[in-house]
């Protein structure tokens, strides 16, 4: 975990500049986006590149089985980058998600240029290099690494400096996938963990930007060549909830091989941790000598031979097994690299095995093996990443092709019900409780018991007012009379006013008994004729609903003894009135 | 805090933020020109290394070397994603090693993104062929005709229609066929060799009367055409049109001037010999004559061909039959149909008897057709019971046949 620099204020210039500080932010917010964005995206195509260029030069421009290189150049790697991570770049180890959510809370959004720069470098070599990782998690902590940099560099406040880190992770994701609505969805899914209007707008520029800027460079074509599909035959969905029960299980069986081996691996004397990338990179190797290269790297040429049919059902399966064994080897030894591109990677095998198998067995169906093996990626990022939202809009995104909705929600939610009741703990969480932090999960948050509203704390006789309620015409001297009538019958702190203009006023019994304290005997007098309210203070008491949360009315008690809850459909017409001590009292319940 | 303070504060924060700002551009633009670069090189390598393979595959496929070409287009492929001259070798190559089923597939999912394309619906319909699935390969042979095509769609269209007519023929579907080759005959532009190739394709398709139109059609194309006369010549010999086969067979020799063109000396020879039997054909059938004296005149000749041959084979079966008896084994039931069937057939020349002279003949239509019918008979049962005949015999029971 990296450690921010300590800022020191002093002056009383620097107080100044404090003060303006708000309101200059505001305005930098979103051209900063734009910057971020365009950098990110930049960077991310260099990065991209970095891999193709290492992968030709390392493995060579064809490699096959039986290329002994393929064996030699992952166990070299490894030992390069594990020298590197020891003793130059020593955060740059995992994904790049959990670091950027862990330089989020713990450490104000701050990660170090060297962490970015370890990065870039250390990943394209380990994936270039045949070990079996993605560039897209990488992807996402460059651009929170730009985001940090350039915020810094502008002398934002810190609450800005958090606020940015999860707007560059949008723009490198985006750049990475070339798909803008599923890196803002992951973040606020996986990164952010909520909506909120001021982040909201930063990440759609910065990932849009990031996303420009790559197509200018890749083109617009999707990062997948999709083969056209269609749903025709509603008996073809059994056949998508299939491939959800296998994607989950797959899942499962994915998080648990890392959950198992990576603090295995961890826990080993520190000597061994910097053989370990090295030993995995010869196994991933061999994998790949003995037949199967195409778990080697990110995998993206096998996803779309597989969307295309260019695999036998075996040889599927084999891909699917043997990427989950290659990517929990480089994964767990530590190796920088992500692990989207594994998942989509196996996903896509595992929805063309079934397709192959649908095909094969059930011909009269038609969905193409392409279609199984694009709705396959989604259902593994569903189960395995625990993304369910961003799951569905990758898949859209990435195939331009809405006609899929449908076997992409069932397939999506069936894995990901299954891997949820199967493994608890998403993975990214498990990752970091390994690592000793405790960052907050966002699944968790969604799942949480949601907050208590007006109408808990009113109660089944929500229409029942306790306090006297006048009319804010009534005279001071009916208003007395009527306050007393009531004081008689029953204690009450404050009265409820219905004022002309149809807002309410809560009145508490002091702030009557001084007006009423003017009052004389005769009933006659310019004051006691007066109307109540125009006694009143302007304010009125807020307008509040029963499904608003209980917390919100907190603040107003400072103010206002009583707090009437209006119905939303009648104007005027309450349904209940609550004081402080209604509320403490729902919440000690 | 004084207003002056903040004011001077907001100036600085300004200009700083305007600094930062222009730095921020320039670190942009240098980056984005460094980026500019690199990927312009970068794509340019891949571009070359794209050639490089799927030249190597193209060789391979060349040379007959099907698993290597896979392999290199493969990986062209992965440096030139979606480049379609690149996946159509390719599914050659996969065809060629005879992968069927993953050529197929990777056919499929090409014509998936292009249902029309003519190229790939055409390779489909050749690999449904080669798995014997027919209606498959109607199906996109029809949609090869009707696809789109780069270059000479019309050229394209037809030789697919072709394929497509001969695919038909291979199955036996000959009216299918007969109506493929004739829109696409009626379609092709005025080429002596065009019209000599629907002209074999109709034959093929048993639509021989077609068939000798479009030779007649290429013979007037191209009046000096030896390889039309010759087919034309040779059609209406097997439709025993002899006198027509004979002019065109003449006419075949002559324009190949000291060889028939069909090439080859025994071709050659045929053609001479279809056009000796033609000449021999026009003296010997009774069809041809102009008048009654001679068709009586050739009917007779015929009857005395005829009579030899019967009497030739009719001691040939007696004596079998008599080796056989004296072998003390009872004669095969083949011999002795045959000696029943030449038994029937000596009754009925001895009931002919009267049916020698010109006056007999010329008195009764229906003794010409008496006499024709057991020369004709004569020369079919003699071919199955005593071999095939050669010389006049062999030309009789040619116009046997055609008469039947």
């Amino acid at each position: 975990m990296e450690t921010e620099p300590k800022v020191i204020e002093t002056s009383e210039d620097e107080a100044a500049i404090a003060a303006l500080a708000p309101a200059r932010e505001e305005r930098l917010l979103l051209l900063l986006s734009i910057f971020i964005g365009v950098i990110s995206g930049l960077l991310v195509v260099s990065f991209r590149m970095a891999i193709a260029w290492l992968s030709v030069l390392l493995l060579g421009s064809s490699p096959g089985p039986r290329q002994p290189r393929l064996i030699i150049v992952p166990a070299v790697v490894g030992l390069a980058v594990a020298l590197l991570t020891r003793y130059v770049f020593p955060q740059v180890r995992g994904s790049g998600v959990n670091q950027t959510k862990a330089a989020l809370y713990i450490s104000n959004g701050y990660i170090s240029i060297r962490t970015m720069i370890g990065k870039f470098l250390l990943a394209s070599l380990a994936i270039g290099g045949g070990h079996s990782l993605g560039p897209e998690d990488p992807s996402l902590q460059i651009g929170a690494g730009v985001a940090s940099l350039i915020s810094r560099k502008v002398g934002l406040s810190r609450e800005r400096l958090r606020i940015f880190a999860p707007v560059g992770a949008a723009a490198g994701l985006a750049a990475a996938f070339n798909a803008p609505i599923s890196a803002i969805l992951f973040v606020i899914e996986e990164v952010i963990g909520q909506w909120s209007a001021g982040v909201l707008g930063s990440v759609v520029l910065s990932a849009v930007s990031a996303v420009v800027v790559a197509r200018w460079f890749w083109g617009s074509e999707p990062m997948f060549r999709i083969p056209a599909m269609s749903l025709r035959d509603p008996r073809e969905l059994l056949a998508y909830a299939v491939l959800g029960l296998v994607g989950g299980v797959a899942s499962l069986v994915f998080a648990k091989s890392l959950g198992w081996l990576r603090p295995r691996l961890r826990n080993l004397p520190g000597w061994s941790q910097l053989l370990q990338p090295a030993l995995a990179g010869l196994l991933v190797g061999g994998i790949g000598y003995f037949g199967l290269p195409q778990v080697m790297g990110a995998g993206y040429e096998a996803i779309d031979q597989a969307m295309h049919g260019q695999f036998v059902l075996h040889i599927l399966l084999l891909l699917a097994v043997f990427k989950i064994v290659a990517t929990t080897l480089s994964f767990s030894s530590g190796t920088p690299g992500g692990m989207f591109a594994p998942t989509l990677f196996i996903g896509a095998m595992l929805g063309a095995a079934v397709g192959s198998f649908e095909k094969h067995y059930f011909p009269h169906l038609t969905g193409s093996t392409g279609s199984y093996a694009l709705v396959g990626m989604g259902v593994l990022f569903a189960a395995f990443l625990r993304v369910p939202l961003t799951s569905v809009f990758m898949v859209l995104e990435v195939s331009g092709n809405y006609s899929v909705i449908l076997p992409v929600i069932l397939a999506n939610t069936i894995a990901y019900l299954i891997s949820r009741a199967l493994q608890p703990v998403p993975i990214f969480e498990l990752f970091t409780h390994q690592d000793g932090l405790y960052l907050p999960s966002m699944e968790e948050q969604r799942e949480e018991r949601p907050e208590l509203h007006f109408e808990d704390a009113l109660g089944v006789e929500r229409t029942e007012i306790r306090v006297p309620v006048l009319k804010g015409s009534q005279t001071v001297w009916e208003a007395r009379q009527s306050v007393t009538e009531a004081a008689a019958k029953q204690e009450f702190e404050a009265v409820l006013i219905q004022c002309k203009d149809g807002g309410w006023y809560a009145a508490s019994r002091p702030e009557l008994e001084v007006i009423f304290a003017s009052l004389g005997t005769d009933p006659n007098e310019a004051e006691a004729k007066q109307a109540i309210e125009e006694r009143l203070g302007k304010d009125r008491t807020p307008v509040m609903f029963p499904d608003q949360t209980l917390s919100s009315a907190l603040p107003y008690f400072r103010r206002w003894p009583l707090l009437p809850i209006s119905n939303r459909a009648m104007r005027g017409a309450l349904e209940g009135v609550l004081s402080q001590a209604d509320v403490l009292r729902r919440y000690q319940r | 805090m004084t207003d002056g303070i903040a004011i001077s504060s907001k100036r600085r924060l300004m200009l700083h933020d305007g600094v930062t700002f222009l730095i921020l551009t320039l670190a942009t633009v240098v980056l984005f020109v460094l980026t500019l670069l690199l990927f312009r090189s970068f794509t340019e390598h891949r571009a070359e290394l794209a050639t490089r393979w799927a030249g190597r595959g193209r060789v391979a496929l060349t040379h007959g070397r099907p698993q290597d070409a896979v392999e290199a287009l493969r990986t062209a492929l992965t440096y030139s994603p979606g480049e379609r001259s690149y996946e159509l070798m390719l599914a050659e190559a996969l065809e060629g090693s005879g992968h069927t089923e993953e050529a197929t597939s990777y056919f499929l999912n090409l014509w998936e993104a292009q249902p029309g394309d003519g190229v790939i619906n055409l390779e489909l319909a050749r690999l449904a062929k080669k798995k014997r699935d027919r209606n498959e390969a109607v199906r996109y042979f029809q949609a090869a005709v009707d696809g789109s095509w780069e270059g000479d769609g019309v050229e394209h269209r037809r030789d697919a229609r072709l394929e497509l007519a001969n695919y038909l023929i291979e199955q036996k579907d000959f009216a299918t066929a007969q109506t493929e080759l004739l829109i696409a005959g009626s379609n092709a532009p005025p080429d002596a060799a065009l019209e000599v190739m629907f002209g074999d394709a109709l034959a093929r398709a048993e639509d021989n009367a077609n068939a000798l139109i479009y030779y007649q059609k290429a013979i007037k194309l191209a009046p000096r055409n030896a390889l039309a006369y010759e087919k034309a010549g040779r059609l209406a010999y097997r439709m025993g049109d002899y006198a027509r086969a004979r002019g065109w067979l003449e006419r075949a020799v002559r324009e190949s001037a000291g060889g028939l063109a069909s090439g080859g000396g025994t071709a050659g020879e045929d053609d001479l010999t279809l056009l000796r039997n033609s000449e021999r054909l026009l003296v010997l059938s009774p069809s041809v004559a102009r008048t009654e004296q001679d068709r009586i005149t050739r009917e007779l000749d015929d009857r005395s061909i005829a009579q030899r041959r019967f009497a030739g084979c009719m001691a040939q079966v007696s004596k079998a039959a008599a080796d056989l008896t004296a072998g003390a084994q009872g004669a095969p039931s083949g011999a002795a149909a045959g000696l029943l069937a030449m038994q029937g057939l000596n009754a009925r020349w001895a009931a002919a008897k009267g049916l020698s002279t010109r006056q007999t003949l010329s008195a009764d239509d229906a003794n010409e057709d008496t006499l024709v019918a057991l020369i004709d008979d004569t020369e079919k049962t003699t071919a199955a019971v005593c071999g095939a005949p050669s010389g006049d015999d062999a030309l009789l029971l040619l116009l046997a046949e055609n008469r039947q």
